[in-house]
């Protein structure tokens, strides 16, 4: 009720406010973010509510025409640099700033824009692969699985396609195909990324997790982990953390970079809770959730993989 | 609390029942759990553990068990045998190839101690996948007539389209209230 009546009263008095402090410091409020607040989370989430209570008719159209080509997944990095100068010509005419006068209004703002609504587009790239099925019978996904275990068992060899050492790294059975569930061919793309891009840590996680008292099936416990990292995307806590690791527009390697920071930590809070077996699974995994819900919601969080253990 | 509050929480109390849902690994089960609690069931990954949910069912509190079904986790099936009133067996009809696994995992439960008298539904699930066998073929290679220490039923199902659900779960509740809560 309390924060009802708040949001009313914000509601009638931002355009005051904003009125207000547009007089007296000679800057809209999107200059004033820019200029304020850090780079990276902060300044683009500031900026991003900023504009989505923006009652401009110019830039509520603005809103739909960026929603509407990322959800469009028509962001690429041929046509990123013309739709950013579009949006940013729009908003200096609408706002009346001076580029002349604001030579980094104009770069801080684009990259807050890359950054949000490169989010969004991850979120429905996401959605897409996650959407796709294993099909043993797809040559490419087949490759794909193979990829899987080459990339963890580079001295083992498969030896044939149904087989008992799909166990070794974690599958439920003797074919994993059934194993990636919901999560589709997004589920065994973090694995294969986690395999390949951090094949140190990767080995380390993978010991741990067969070790004879705390060990977990590492596969299975990855598809949990897709599973989580999704949810973490679409309700918008893992903004925090892809917006400040961002160099560019946040592509498909930021979320499997994020997934790859969420296995590495699960792993160590596993080791360190000291179940008594498996059964405890769903009770560590609410209980790792919600700290790294709390971490996400500090805007300067950022994850990162221990660099110095990959190098060993 | 006056008296008829307590009458009436007792009341409550005996109206819960506990079932169990058990079967091999991608039988189905946390899929058949979540559409009966009408979740979604796009995002389902393999089971570590067990989700329990609570539900309402014609007037009964039904607490529903799901343990993961794979092979290294079956032994920790024995965890969750205490105050059964019910077992859903969920079966995958389009595995031919583990079928003589699943029967074998079903004698073995029906023997416990523990689960003495719970009511036996088998969902023979996946009824929407091409190359799904029948109930009465599924009840066959169970063995299931050869069941003479559980009341036991096998309906056909898929928790994908939701057909048949609510019918097997009909008869579970009303078998297990028949024989708790009717005796005398």
């Amino acid at each position: 009720m309390i924060r009802y009546l708040w949001s009313l009263v914000c509601y009638f008095f931002r355009p005051w406010i904003k009125w207000f402090l547009r007089q007296t410091t000679q800057m809209c409020e999107l200059q004033r973010i820019c200029y304020g607040e850090p780079s990276g989370a902060p300044r683009a989430l500031a900026i991003e509510d900023s504009l989505r209570h923006s009652r401009d008719a110019t830039i509520k159209k603005l809103l739909i025409y960026l929603d509407d080509i990322s959800d469009k997944c028509e962001i690429t990095i041929e046509t990123e640099q013309e739709v950013l100068q579009e949006v940013i010509k729009t908003v200096l005419l609408t706002k009346k700033i001076n580029p002349v006068a604001h030579p980094d209004f104009a770069k801080s703002f684009g990259k807050c824009i890359e950054l949000i609504w490169g989010y969004r587009q991850l979120c429905v790239e996401c959605e897409e692969l996650r959407k796709i099925p294993y099909d043993a019978e797809n040559p490419e996904h087949e490759a794909l699985l193979m990829k899987l275990w080459d990339s963890l068992n580079p001295d083992e060899i498969l030896t044939s396609r149904v087989s008992k050492q799909w166990q070794h790294i974690g599958f439920q059975g003797d074919d994993p195909k059934t194993d990636f569930r919901g999560m589709g061919i997004l589920g065994l793309s973090n694995l294969i990324y986690f395999a390949q891009e951090y094949s140190g840590t990767v080995k380390q996680v993978l010991l741990h997790s067969l070790h004879p008292r705390y060990g977990y099936p590492f596969a299975i416990v990855g598809i949990n982990l897709t599973s989580m990292a999704l949810r973490l995307l679409r309700d918008g806590s893992a903004k925090t953390h892809i917006y400040n690791s961002s160099k560019t527009l946040p592509t498909i390697r930021a979320f499997h970079h994020f997934y790859c920071c969420l296995f590495y930590a699960f792993d160590g809070f596993w080791m360190q809770s000291k179940p008594n077996n498996m059964m405890e699974f769903s009770s560590v995994q609410e209980r790792f959730e919600s700290n790294i819900r709390a971490t996400l919601a500090s805007p300067t969080t950022v994850f990162r993989l221990n660099v110095s253990v990959d190098n060993v | 609390m006056g008296l008829l509050t307590v009458l009436k929480k007792l009341k409550q109390k005996e109206k819960e029942m506990r079932i169990l849902m058990l079967g091999l690994d991608n039988a189905g089960k946390t899929t058949v759990l979540k559409r009966i609690n009408g979740e979604p069931i796009d995002t389902i990954s393999p089971t570590l553990g067990f989700n329990i949910k609570t539900l309402e069912h014609r007037g009964y509190k039904l607490n529903i068990w799901d343990v993961g079904g794979q092979k290294s986790l079956r032994s920790y099936w024995r965890n969750y045998f205490e105050c059964t009133d019910g077992l859903i067996w969920v079966v995958d009809s389009a595995d031919r190839r583990r079928l003589e696994d699943c029967k074998a995992e079903l004698h073995k439960l029906l023997q416990e101690e523990r689960l003495e008298g719970a009511s036996l539904l088998v969902l023979a699930n996946k009824q929407d996948l091409p190359g799904a066998l029948s109930a009465p073929d599924i009840a066959e290679v169970l063995e299931l007539p050869n069941i003479k220490t559980h009341h036991w039923q096998i309906y056909k199902c898929s928790a994908v389209t939701a057909e048949n659900l609510v019918e097997g779960i009909n008869w579970i509740v009303d078998d297990i209230a028949a024989r708790i809560f009717y005796v005398d």
